[in-house]
């Protein structure tokens, strides 16, 4: 453990993210890159844009305050190190897409508001779920909820967006690889920090899994609202239509929003069932009636 | 650190093992610093065939690439989300990445 533990160095964070895949780029993209003419001129387009942005910033905004809450509530100076790492990744994050609001045409002023109408009142209570275990110092649940829950599902919602916008939307797409590479840290450190505190502590088990099954059902409710009558849901235009936008075998493009709405779930939380049982957990499915 | 993640292979000792050994170069994976790069690629999904000298990272979905291939019992490290694995039959005579905590 304690070797483990020993990877999660600043000196190592910073190798690997602003010297290394984020040196020289722009709010996350390359300098230079713009939104496509394609999203700016069309006023459905640049609005479903917004709308599926709003989602990555409410998101991010509650992996920002967990993350920051979550340092305090860490048993040892290791995690407490790693978590203040990911607390700058998710302010960058919130950073970075708050920036394409703007690219987008939101005005500043206007940011705050713009979120309110838009952002998913499932996505707000999913990550209730998740600030109320954060807020209670509950270290072990709260990095159950942050990094295998909220992280396991913006990690496939984000390659899927990146598969997406790869041809028609460069700079979006490069915008979502960093954010990519910095997921991977953060399941990581889910899997490998929590796997032995789970085992440490049995009695936990049944109110965490209460709390994956709370924040799996409103996670549902968003895509199902997200795809739902969406003729944009990933944000990747019909313009996309005969580029190479292929994810899980499936051809984007030519999708429709149930089929991608299927896609997502699917692989969300089949992914989910593989994390949870290889940290001694049991996926619970919500009751969605 | 060993610069091959999969380096840390049980039994291996150079070349005299009988395995068939590859020659890496950068495929564009920049999630890591530039010296490690050859050893890691991003995986293309289910239709993504692996070759003998590469391992699918369960945790984060790199593959995690070695000079040499790969053998059960091996122990491989992916850098990308700092897991540690060994290398165990899938059951159908292929090979997996199982995370060791």
């Amino acid at each position: 453990m304690a070797e483990f533990l020993s990877q999660y160095s600043i000196q190592r964070w910073l190798e690997a993210c602003p010297q290394g895949y984020l040196e020289d780029t722009v709010y996350g993209h390359e300098a230079g890159e713009s939104e496509p003419e394609t999203v700016m001129m069309d006023e459905a387009q640049r609005e479903a844009a917004i709308r599926t942005t709003t989602q990555l910033v409410v998101g991010e905004r509650a992996a920002l305050a967990a993350s920051s809450g979550l340092v305090n509530a860490a048993p040892d100076y290791a995690s407490k190190q790693f978590l203040a790492t990911q607390t700058l990744d998710e302010a960058r994050h919130v950073e970075i897409f708050t920036q394409r609001m703007y690219d987008l045409g939101v005005k500043k002023d206007d940011l705050e508001s713009t979120l309110s109408q838009f952002a998913n009142p499932n996505l707000i209570k999913f990550a209730e779920v998740l600030l109320e275990k954060v807020e209670a110092k509950d270290f072990i649940a709260g990095v159950v909820g942050q990094n295998i829950v909220l992280e396991g599902m913006a990690f496939t919602v984000f390659e899927m967006m990146e598969a997406g916008a790869r041809d028609y939307n460069p700079k979006f797409a490069h915008t979502l690889q960093g954010t990519i590479a910095d997921e991977r840290r953060h399941v990581g450190f889910g899997e490998n920090r929590i796997g032995s505190l789970i085992k440490e502590n049995p009695e936990k088990r049944p109110e965490i899994e209460k709390m994956q099954r709370d924040m799996t059902y409103f996670m549902l409710a968003t895509f199902a609202d997200s795809f739902s009558g969406n003729p944009d849901p990933i944000d990747a235009p019909a313009e996309a239509e005969g580029a190479s936008v292929e994810w899980q075998g499936v051809n984007l493009a030519t999708a429709t929003p149930e089929e991608m709405e299927a896609l997502l779930a699917g692989t969300v939380l089949g992914e989910f069932k593989t994390r949870l049982a290889r940290i001694g957990l049991e996926y619970q499915s919500p009751s969605m009636g | 650190m060993t610069q091959d993640p999969g380096a840390d292979s049980a039994g291996a000792s150079g070349s005299s093992d009988g395995r068939r050994r590859y020659e890496l170069e950068d495929v564009g994976f920049r999630e890591v610093p530039k010296r490690w790069r050859k050893f890691y690629r991003h995986w293309g999904g289910p239709t993504d065939e692996l070759a003998p000298n590469e391992m699918l990272c369960p945790v984060c979905k790199v593959i995690v690439r070695s000079v040499r291939e790969f053998r059960e019992g091996d122990r491989l490290y992916c850098m990308p989300c700092m897991t540690r694995m060994v290398v165990v039959s899938d059951g159908n005579g292929g090979l997996i990445a199982q995370v060791v905590f």
